[in-house]
């Protein structure tokens, strides 16, 4: 299999952030912050009205992506910025472009949009092939 | 900016953890499939255990680094920015200890959030066994300081 730059990553969709998926990473992560688990929470703090996803698992879903884009590669390195939160419920979609290919290692940008109100997340990441 | 009072002093604080993080075959399954996908067949574990363990196992919760950088949790600290850079895959059943710091607290205005803390910190993850780290990973979070506000 060869990649290009300019190459279109097959997109990772989500098609409902889950508040049990949040209860899960509660755990995993050991973190028991109650805006991802009480909806009263998030409107006392008026920070909306539905359970906010964690960061971490925003960029779980975009890891997905790539790895599933390139079956048996790993990431070398990935860096994510965080621009806006996900919501129980939205509809997120990740997707990336090939924008180097040097030998075995490729560069790609990728994003995490939600359907109707754009990209929460972005970032570049390196995968070996 | 010159009237706002200084971010606290708080870089090279040390985030070195002191217990050891195990990633299991049932929480990696777990994990996996709570993002949709099934575990890797070849003992790999999610790549995004970089970030799981790495703040399970810091010397620190998140809580308590806000506590150093004196900003109240329930304030809401926000995640910035997230980078790693892995010199190995994270494989199941292995066990990690974790080593880090903070590098650094920089006040400043922002138009959306007005006056917040800039909290960067790195972590490394290492086999329990010894030996060179496993990755390294930079965390940025705004401390919105709302105490602060004009």
């Amino acid at each position: 299999m060869s990649y290009a730059v300019g190459d279109a990553l097959p997109p990772f969709v989500v098609t409902s952030a889950s508040p049990a998926a949040m209860r899960d990473w509660s755990v995993f992560l050991a973190d028991p912050n109650p805006i991802h688990l009480d909806v009263d929470v998030v409107k006392a703090k008026g920070l909306g009205d539905k359970r906010i996803n964690q960061g971490p698992m925003n960029v779980a879903f975009m890891m997905n992506m790539l790895l599933a884009a390139f079956p048996g590669a790993r990431i070398e390195a990935m860096d994510s910025r965080f621009l806006d939160n996900v919501y129980e419920g939205d509809h997120l979609t990740a997707s990336g472009t090939v924008t180097a290919v040097d030998g075995n290692h490729l560069t790609c940008e990728f994003q995490l949009d939600v359907a109707g109100r754009g990209t929460v997340n972005s970032g570049t990441a390196i995968l070996i092939i | 900016m010159d009237e706002l009072p200084p971010a606290p002093v708080v870089a090279g604080t040390s985030l070195d953890g002191t217990k050891l993080f195990t990633i299991t075959a049932e929480e990696n399954a777990a994990l996996c499939r709570s993002t949709g996908v099934e575990p890797a067949i070849d003992g790999s574990a999610h790549p995004i255990y970089y970030y799981v363990a790495t703040q399970v196992a810091m010397g620190k919760s998140v809580a308590g680094i806000c506590e150093t950088c004196e900003f109240d949790v329930d304030d809401g600290p926000m995640m910035g920015s997230s980078g790693v850079r892995f010199a190995a895959p994270l494989m199941v059943g292995e066990s990690y200890k974790v080593t880090g710091e903070i590098l650094s607290l920089v006040r400043k205005l922002s138009r959306k959030l007005g006056v917040m803390d800039v909290l960067t910190y790195r972590l490394r993850l290492h086999p329990a066994a010894g030996g060179d780290a496993v990755l390294e990973t930079d965390n940025v979070w705004v401390l919105p300081r709302k105490e602060l506000a004009a």
